[in-house]
């Protein structure tokens, strides 16, 4: 009886613990700014805290254990020689199983309803769930298309509709958006955190990625995938605006002529060229900064 | 204690080690490595193969330009030849079981000689091609596979060159044929692949 | 516990440090040549991350050229794993598997050798690459095409070139390892010793193995298709030439996935020996955990594509193997629960290998839920590639790993020297580990969610209280080796004799003398009873008592 209640206050005491750590979960992440960051932090909040669950448990099991069963000063006895339990072992074993087998279930689904495309050169999922867009009340149309030109070490944002090119990636709020990437050299990611979403661009290849930006602000986009010297300096701004305000920043940007962006990795690169005395090892060359429309 | 000393003191150790702790059941111990080695060995081939298939299933211009495809004609007759050295190699161990040196020596050599014509064919094979290793991943792939067999083909060829040499010597076989019977089950080994890599390459086009 | 009593055996040989530095075919002298050696690798590369930690204290790229600081990440991870891990874990497997299946030695003692001198080669060829012009490769242990095959200073003998050769190197010693501990765990335990009479240990090394003969060779197939392209100039991963970079990853992950598994089992086999022992109660669940270790061997090479999540993947592929992966961690589970089973109710111990194990399992508990977000492809999209992944691997390598690597030589050091460790100095050393451990990988976590990519040498200002916290982690860690290294070097040259069995444990090595002599058993054992029979009252051996 006594051990009934011990055991009960502890698995209380776990699950409370838990749903405080998933509920905390959500305050780790930059802000939700696309529909899938939601569907991202809610899988996530999730999986912390059964993740929480395990992790105090066995923490707990075995702290229990140093501090009761710790053996006395001049005792040099054995412990039970208990050898197992098949019954404790099954349980142990099938638990497990079905938890990951949930898991996976909610995984899936949550990365159907994604619906970020990527590569699909061989087969394609086929879509059983309402993409998250649906969610929302929007349809795919109308679409935000830009093409994402990545290269040692820069981002170029080419819009076809006004064949404008950028430097800052500027999308409408709450608008589906389809890109295609393309790399000019070397493997580079596509990644901005505060949408939760990444995809590796594959040289000689153009991949589709799509998802939907739901709150206006100013994020960052970085390279994910190692590129070489200036890998961290490829990073770029992404803002978010209200439809028209993009509709007046691609009408004006149209009316620029290209000029030469600023980029820090030509202009780091430079720096270094002119000190006799650099540090570093020879390095590739930055493609030279990139002429665009419009530039920050 | 000099230098000299623990050198000697190193010698005996490892005589010692060795005599005493592994020597009983050493020849069984070595086939089952070398059986071991030969599995994993079999892998790098795999991959190569895995490579190939998906290579070649996933481009769109498969062969270089100009390139129609591979001659099959002599290549199968190389593969006749290499394939049927397995029995040759084989009878030649079956006459070292019934202790007939000679009988041993004769088949052996002949594998030898099947084993160099095979490298001798696919070296005139490689010169008249019109595509080199650099030329797109279909040269790549085609050199890489059969050079890297090659490389097999060789090296079976030496250990054989080996073997016979060794028959001469005095007593050479009286603890078992450790060597010989290694020797033919690589020789084997690199026949498979053969084929494997003969249907992949050149049957299917 | 630490005095010797009358019926402890004394070596006959006296002790000879000179053997450690010649070409010795006993597979003792040879274990602990690949510990030392790997430990000195081990301090090396994290010198080289300690200076990593020195650049990341503040936002800006200032302390080093963006190029030094991709060099020594490139070399900190090469060495700690070519180095460090796999070679010091080949160490015990060495030193203990004769050991524990009651051989004299490995099968083939003279390969065991030449695998173990192949490893200075690889670590001093990785050294001199710093060297040559243009620097050693800097493009991280994995390589990937086409950024690897730049080669910025257009030599034949560049970085990558020398990189390849040492993962080459060391590829061929592991093979030769493995093939000769296989065949020595197959067929030259002691009569009497069944498989479900071997260690737990034995079982995992053998596991292992068997996951460096079928992975290695896929790697070694990718690696010579890069140098082919890095110096011949084929096409196999140059997408400009019409080739696929992706296939690369394929090859790459195929092996170095199941590495992991490689490196961790055996660090399993150390936790399944070292908590019998200061628990005094049989290993819970002995058969089943031995086994395990095989299924993950098994499901091991299938989940390798859970790295290519956000790669060029298609996403069928990610969804299947996605299942795979999260399969895994049911045989992983069944061990950490076996292990607090043989916890629960003992009589605990808390020496320093006790504290070591116990801290490993729970940084391991931590790594695996990590790592089972990880598993999940749309957690993973995010966080891939992020701080939050360097956290978890972290948590596996070194908090769970170097932790085992850390009991396992407290535990059999008494075993390997005849002489005890200083039991204050080691706890003081477990205590500054785990705070270490930490303080420098649990930060990691909160960055890579907000989105830090791994491997930058600059970073936004809004990630920096993190990386200080982390950075100062990284010196407490590099402190935290001072008194194991004294503790070491002390015990080993004026520390107590030690016995035969200081830990009253039980097993084959345990039973003979403290360093053991060559060939280890003067007669061979004949096993009677399963391993862990502790407060059982029975005898392991029929000929050696125990």
């Amino acid at each position: 009886m006594k051990r009934a209640i011990t055991l009960g206050a502890i698995a209380i005491f776990l699950t409370i613990a838990s749903i405080w750590m998933g509920r905390a979960s959500y305050s780790w992440f930059p802000p939700q700014a696309s529909a899938e960051a939601i569907l991202y932090d809610d899988l996530f909040s999730i999986l912390t805290a059964i993740g929480t669950f395990i992790f105090l448990g066995v923490t707990l099991a075995i702290v229990y254990n140093i501090i009761f069963y710790r053996v006395g000063r001049y005792d040099t006895s054995d412990g039970p020689p208990i050898e197992g339990n098949v019954r404790l072992e099954i349980l142990w074993t099938v638990t497990p199983l079905l938890i990951v087998i949930g898991l996976a279930t909610a995984s899936y689904q949550t990365y159907d309803k994604m619906n970020l495309h990527g590569p699909t050169e061989i087969a394609h999922l086929p879509q059983v769930i309402e993409p998250a867009y649906a969610d929302t009340g929007m349809t795919a149309e109308p679409m935000t298309n830009v093409e994402v030109d990545s290269k040692q070490w820069a981002w170029v944002f080419r819009y076809p509709e006004k064949n404008v090119t950028s430097t800052e990636l500027h999308l409408p709020v709450n608008q589906r958006a389809h890109f295609e990437l393309r790399s000019q050299d070397v493997i580079h990611g596509f990644y901005i955190p505060a949408f939760r979403v990444k995809q590796d661009i594959i040289p000689a290849k153009t991949i589709d990625f799509e998802f939907t930006p739901i709150r206006e602000g100013k994020y960052r986009l970085r390279d994910s995938q190692y590129s070489g010297t200036y890998f961290a300096a490829m990073q770029a701004d992404v803002v978010v605006e209200s439809p028209a305000a993009y509709k007046d920043w691609l009408n004006e940007a149209a009316k620029q002529t290209p000029t030469p962006a600023p980029n820090q990795a030509a202009s780091e690169y430079a720096r270094r060229e002119q000190k006799e005395d650099s540090a570093g090892w020879k390095t590739v060359v930055p493609a030279p900064a990139p002429m665009v429309n419009y530039h920050p | 204690m000099t230098s000299s000393e623990s050198a000697i003191d190193n010698v005996e150790l490892t005589r010692s080690l060795e005599i005493p702790a592994t020597h009983e059941h050493e020849e069984d111990n070595r086939m089952l490595g070398f059986i071991i080695f030969l599995l994993s060995e079999s892998v790098i081939f795999l991959s190569f193969f895995a490579g190939y298939i998906v290579y070649k299933t996933t481009m769109t211009d498969w062969l270089p330009a100009g390139i129609s495809g591979l001659e099959v004609r002599e290549p199968a007759i190389n593969t006749v030849v290499l394939v049927s050295s397995s029995f040759v190699i084989y009878i030649a161990e079956r006459f070292l079981h019934k202790e007939n040196l000679w009988g041993f020596r004769f088949f052996w050599l002949l594998t030898m000689a099947m084993g160099s014509y095979f490298l001798y064919g696919q070296a005139v094979e490689w010169m008249g091609l019109e595509f080199g290793f650099t030329s797109g991943v279909f040269g790549g792939t085609f050199f890489l596979l059969t050079g890297f067999h090659g490389l097999h083909v060789l090296t079976g060829v030496l250990l054989q060159a080996i073997m016979l040499i060794r028959s001469f010597l005095p007593n050479n076989y009286a603890g078992g044929q450790f060597g010989v019977e290694s020797t033919s089950l690589f020789w084997h080994f690199v026949d498979v692949i053969w084929i494997v890599l003969f249907i992949l390459i050149y049957v299917w086009q | 516990m630490t005095t010797t009593t009358p019926q402890d055996l004394i070596p006959k040989t006296p002790p000879n440090w000179r053997k450690y530095f010649s070409f010795s075919t006993d597979h003792k002298v040879i274990g602990i040549q690949y510990i030392v050696t790997a430990f000195f690798f081990f301090l090396l590369a994290g010198v080289f991350a300690m200076i990593m930690r020195g650049e990341l204290i503040t936002p800006e790229p200032d302390l080093l050229d963006r190029t030094v600081y991709n060099g020594l990440y490139t070399m900190h991870g090469t060495i700690m794993l070519f180095g460090w891990t796999f070679p010091v874990l080949s160490g015990f497997a060495n030193y203990l598997v004769p050991l524990m299946i009651g051989a004299r030695d490995m099968a083939f003692p003279r390969l065991n050798a030449v695998a173990f001198w192949m490893i200075p080669v690889v670590g001093i060829l990785l050294i001199l690459s710093f060297l040559v012009p243009g620097g050693p490769a800097q493009s991280g242990w994995w390589a990937y095409p086409p950024q690897s095959l730049q080669n910025p200073t257009g030599n034949l003998i560049n970085g990558q070139f020398i990189w390849l050769l040492a993962v080459a190197i060391s590829g061929v010693s592991s093979i030769m390892g493995a093939l000769n501990i296989v065949t020595t765990i197959i067929r030259m335990r002691a009569p009497g010793m069944g498989w479900f009479k071997t260690p737990a240990f034995v079982w995992t090394v053998l596991a292992a193995q068997l996951i460096q003969l079928y992975g290695l060779p896929a790697l070694t197939a990718g690696a010579v298709m890069l140098l082919c392209d890095l110096s011949v100039g084929t096409a196999f991963f140059d997408p400009a030439q019409g080739g696929n970079p992706v296939l690369f990853q394929h090859f790459f992950w195929f092996y170095s996935h199941p590495a992991v598994y490689v490196m961790v089992l055996p660090v399993f086999g150390i936790f399944s020996e070292v908590f019998p022992v200061y628990a005094r109660k049989p290993l819970f669940g002995y058969k089943i955990v031995a086994v395990s270790s095989l299924i993950i061997t098994g499901l091991s090479g299938i989940v390798w594509v859970h790295h290519m999540f956000a790669s060029g993947t298609p996403g069928w592929m990610r969804v299947v193997f996605m299942a795979s992966t999260m399969l895994i961690s049911v045989p992983t589970g069944i061990k950490v629960f076996a292990w607090v089973g043989t916890i629960w109710g003992g009589k605990l111990r808390l020496d320093t290998p006790m504290l070591f194990a116990m801290g490993g399992l729970i940084n391991f508990v931590f790594a695996g839920i990590t790592g089972i977000m990880l598993s999940s492809v749309p957690i993973d999209i995010h966080v891939n590639n992020t701080y939050f992944v360097v956290g978890h691997f972290h948590y596996v390598l070194y908090g769970t790993i170097t932790f085992g690597i850390y009991a396992g030589i407290y535990h059999w050091f008494p075993k390997m020297t005849g002489k005890m460790y200083y039991e204050g100095l080691g706890k003081l050393h477990f205590y500054l580990t785990f705070a270490g451990t930490a303080l420098n990988f649990l930060p990691m976590h909160p960055l890579g969610l907000m989105g830090m990519p791994r491997r930058v040498a600059s970073y936004d200002p809004e990630f920096a209280f993190w990386n200080v916290l982390a950075s100062l982690g990284g010196f407490l860690l590099g402190i935290s080796t001072i008194p194991f290294i004294l503790n070491m070097v002390s015990s080993w040259t004026s520390g107590k004799p030690a016995g035969n069995n200081p830990w009253k444990a039980i097993g084959l090595e345990w039973l003979i003398s403290s360093p053991p002599e060559h060939e280890n058993f003067e007669e061979i054992p004949v096993v009677v009873a399963e391993p862990y029979g502790y407060g059982k009252d029975e005898k392991l051996t029929e000929n050696m008592g125990g």
